[in-house]
């Protein structure tokens, strides 16, 4: 609960508060006097009977706020690190449940095992993740229709067991590649511009996209400032996403193509890489690591300050003056009484 | 009973004494170690059609089943202890997807409930529910998780395309090798489904005439015995309870049907699951700073109203 800027963890002790002005309507320590005109007027006690309430009121009030126990809430500052805001659009396919970089037909029928594209990716991402402390990573749901699973965060552990999530179970038989990367860009959207914005996509394949979708992608891309990295996990070695000489027939309209030219086309920054291997695809992630560390706004959070120790270092001082002076009077009264 | 002048100054003094080696001890004790136990938990919501039907209620208002389920998710969150673990599947066709795996509870809150809130019909994937299967692969799942978390399954028990009681999709499992909480929700009134479309946007409800009101291997049967004429209900839904319960059993997880409070869950989620304990630090201030409270009050309350001081 919020009370006069602070978090408090047993609020209901609050309402005990009023308690605090009991030392001022009892009686409980007043000594009868037979006639009043001959106790003397003394300014003195006066003062110090009234001091005496006033520390008693404190030391209550003081206890019962400690009990309450109030804390400055989190707080989130911004600090200058070196990093990238990096969207995650991992290809949730079928295609990626079949192994990956494999030598032989023979191991490439064994669907979903420990060598499967998706988890392959999620070895390498967790890797990648741990190394950038001050990266903010979100994650897009990538089935027939994508849903921005995990808006942009810092908290590692969030995001790394998402990407575990992702690496278990079959894959899944539709996929919409635009639509996933519209909805990544719309990750940004309404959020202050902080230094290098990227969308990471790891997929074995591409998709042919309408002229719609790739008018709003490149209308959106640009708009955010983003650029795209692209790790190509290529289940065929000899091909390549740039066309050359040596091409087969049967590589020349693949959506992959397609899909890079379109990359290429729409004047954002753009890096394709293509993996064939575990070596390539961790140079991949090195090479992104060493180009993304550009100055970052970043974002901390402080967790809460608890704040009982000030009340009850308060209600220690108001403590230590009454004591003395109920100690006091118990020897006057004993000395009197002698 | 009536205390002398001398004895009520003697016992002031001792009690304002007691009272500030309390506070002394609140401010300086250093914190004890105790053990609580901590649980891992996998919360499987079921996104498909009929969790849109708004027969629940909560804070007095009628919501969706899938809002229902969220809140108290949610709530569930808050009611776990510190150190605790949850992660975060979805339902649709004949599966459960494992979107977040568990984190802990307090440290990763906010990404829990930013997730969480994400969670909607149209992340569905095909327009089946097939509750029990989906129950089958949670558990599949769950064992390729480390530690294997427990897991809670919130549900209407709606299936559909419809299944025999004879012919119940086989569990390959051996029950309680992972346990779990399969929540009940919904009411007990048949209500039509509203019907997303493509695009997950709500059209209209299901009718009578676009869903199978028979399991569709009971329906090939001759056998008069299962492949009886039933009701034409299926495109109409309510907490099948019965169904949950024999799932439930089926598998080894406990139902519990439209629990009250998120506390409910969280302690049957404790029941069940493999808790391990965790130390943590226990500061006694509260105990110590609420008794010299207490102390202190003894000597300031008004005594004058019920016994007379004379003295």
């Amino acid at each position: 609960m919020n009370f006069l800027g602070l978090e408090w963890f047993h609020p209901l002790f609050l309402f005990l508060l009023p308690v605090a002005v009991l030392p001022w309507l009892n009686h409980n320590l007043d000594k009868t006097v037979a006639w009043v005109e001959l106790v003397p007027v003394d300014p003195w006690s006066r003062f110090i009977s009234i001091g005496l309430k006033l520390l008693s009121s404190l030391a209550i009030a003081t206890l019962i706020l400690a009990l309450a126990g109030p804390s400055v809430p989190e707080q989130t500052i911004e600090r200058v690190g070196e990093g990238a805001e990096i969207v995650l659009l991992l290809d949730r396919s079928r295609s990626m449940d079949d192994p990956f970089a494999v030598k032989h037909q023979a191991a490439a029928v064994s669907v979903g095992g420990d060598n499967s594209k998706r988890r392959v990716a999620r070895d390498y991402l967790t890797e990648f993740i741990k190394n950038r402390p001050d990266d903010r990573f979100g994650f897009v749901f990538f089935s027939t229709k994508s849903v921005n699973l995990l808006p942009l965060t810092y908290d590692k552990e969030a995001i790394l067991a998402t990407i575990n999530a992702n690496a278990l179970g079959k894959g899944l038989s539709d996929t919409n590649m635009a639509d996933a990367l519209l909805s990544s860009a719309q990750m940004f959207e309404g959020q202050a511009y902080r230094g290098s914005r990227i969308v990471l996509l790891v997929s074995d394949g591409g998709q042919l996209l309408s002229d719609e979708a790739k008018e709003e992608i490149t209308r959106l891309y640009k708009e955010m400032n983003l650029g795209i990295y692209w790790i190509y996990l290529k289940s065929n070695q000899a091909m390549t996403l740039e066309e050359s000489d040596e091409d087969s027939m049967l590589w020349v309209d693949i959506p992959e193509r397609k899909l890079h030219n379109f990359f290429k086309s729409i004047g954002v920054p753009y890096r394709a890489f293509e993996a064939g291997s575990l070596e390539a695809f961790a140079e991949a992630l090195a090479e992104i690591d060493r180009q993304h560390y550009q100055t970052l706004i970043v974002e901390e959070t402080l967790p809460h300050e608890p704040k009982t120790d000030v009340l009850l270092w308060l209600t220690l001082l108001a403590m230590l003056l009454l004591a003395a002076s109920h100690l006091y009077t118990f020897w006057g009264v004993k000395k009197a009484h002698e | 009973m009536i205390l002398s002048y001398q004895k009520r100054i003697l016992l002031t003094a001792v009690i304002m004494l007691t009272a500030l080696l309390l506070v002394m001890a609140a401010l300086w004790l250093p914190p004890i170690k105790r053990d609580v136990k901590i649980m891992d938990a996998l919360f499987v919501l079921d996104i498909t059609d009929s969790m849109n039907v708004e027969d629940v209620s909560l804070n007095g208002d009628k919501v969706s089943r899938l809002e229902w389920a969220k809140e108290f998710t949610r709530r569930a969150f808050l009611d776990m202890p510190c150190g605790a673990h949850a992660g975060l599947a979805i339902f649709s066709e004949a599966r459960s997807l494992i979107l977040m795996n568990p984190v802990e509870v307090c440290a990763s809150y906010n990404d829990l409930t930013r997730m969480l809130d994400e969670f909607d019909p149209h992340m569905a994937w095909a327009r089946s529910s097939e509750v029990s299967k989906a129950v089958y692969t949670a558990i599949r799942q769950a064992k390729e998780i480390e530690p294997e978390p427990t897991i809670v399954f919130l549900t209407d028990g709606h299936e559909s395309p419809p299944i025999h009681e004879s012919l119940f999709p086989r569990f390959d499992g051996k029950p309680g090798d992972i346990q779990g909480v399969l929540v009940g929700i919904g009411g007990e009134d048949l209500l039509p489904i509203p019907k997303t479309n493509e695009a997950g946007e709500i059209e209209g409800v299901w009718d009578v005439n676009d869903v199978m009101h028979q399991d569709v291997y009971a329906s090939l049967r001759a056998d008069t015995t299962t492949n009886v004429p039933t009701k034409r209900t299926e495109h109409l839904s309510s907490q099948k309870k019965a169904h949950l319960k024999t799932l439930a059993d089926r598998v080894g997880f406990e139902f519990l049907s439209s629990p009250r409070s998120p506390g409910k869950l969280v302690d049957a989620v404790r029941d069940v699951s493999v808790t391990r304990p965790q130390t943590i630090d226990y500061d006694l201030y509260l105990w110590l700073a609420g008794i010299a409270l207490g102390l202190i009050l003894l000597v300031y309350l008004p005594y004058g109203f019920f016994i007379r001081t004379d003295d």
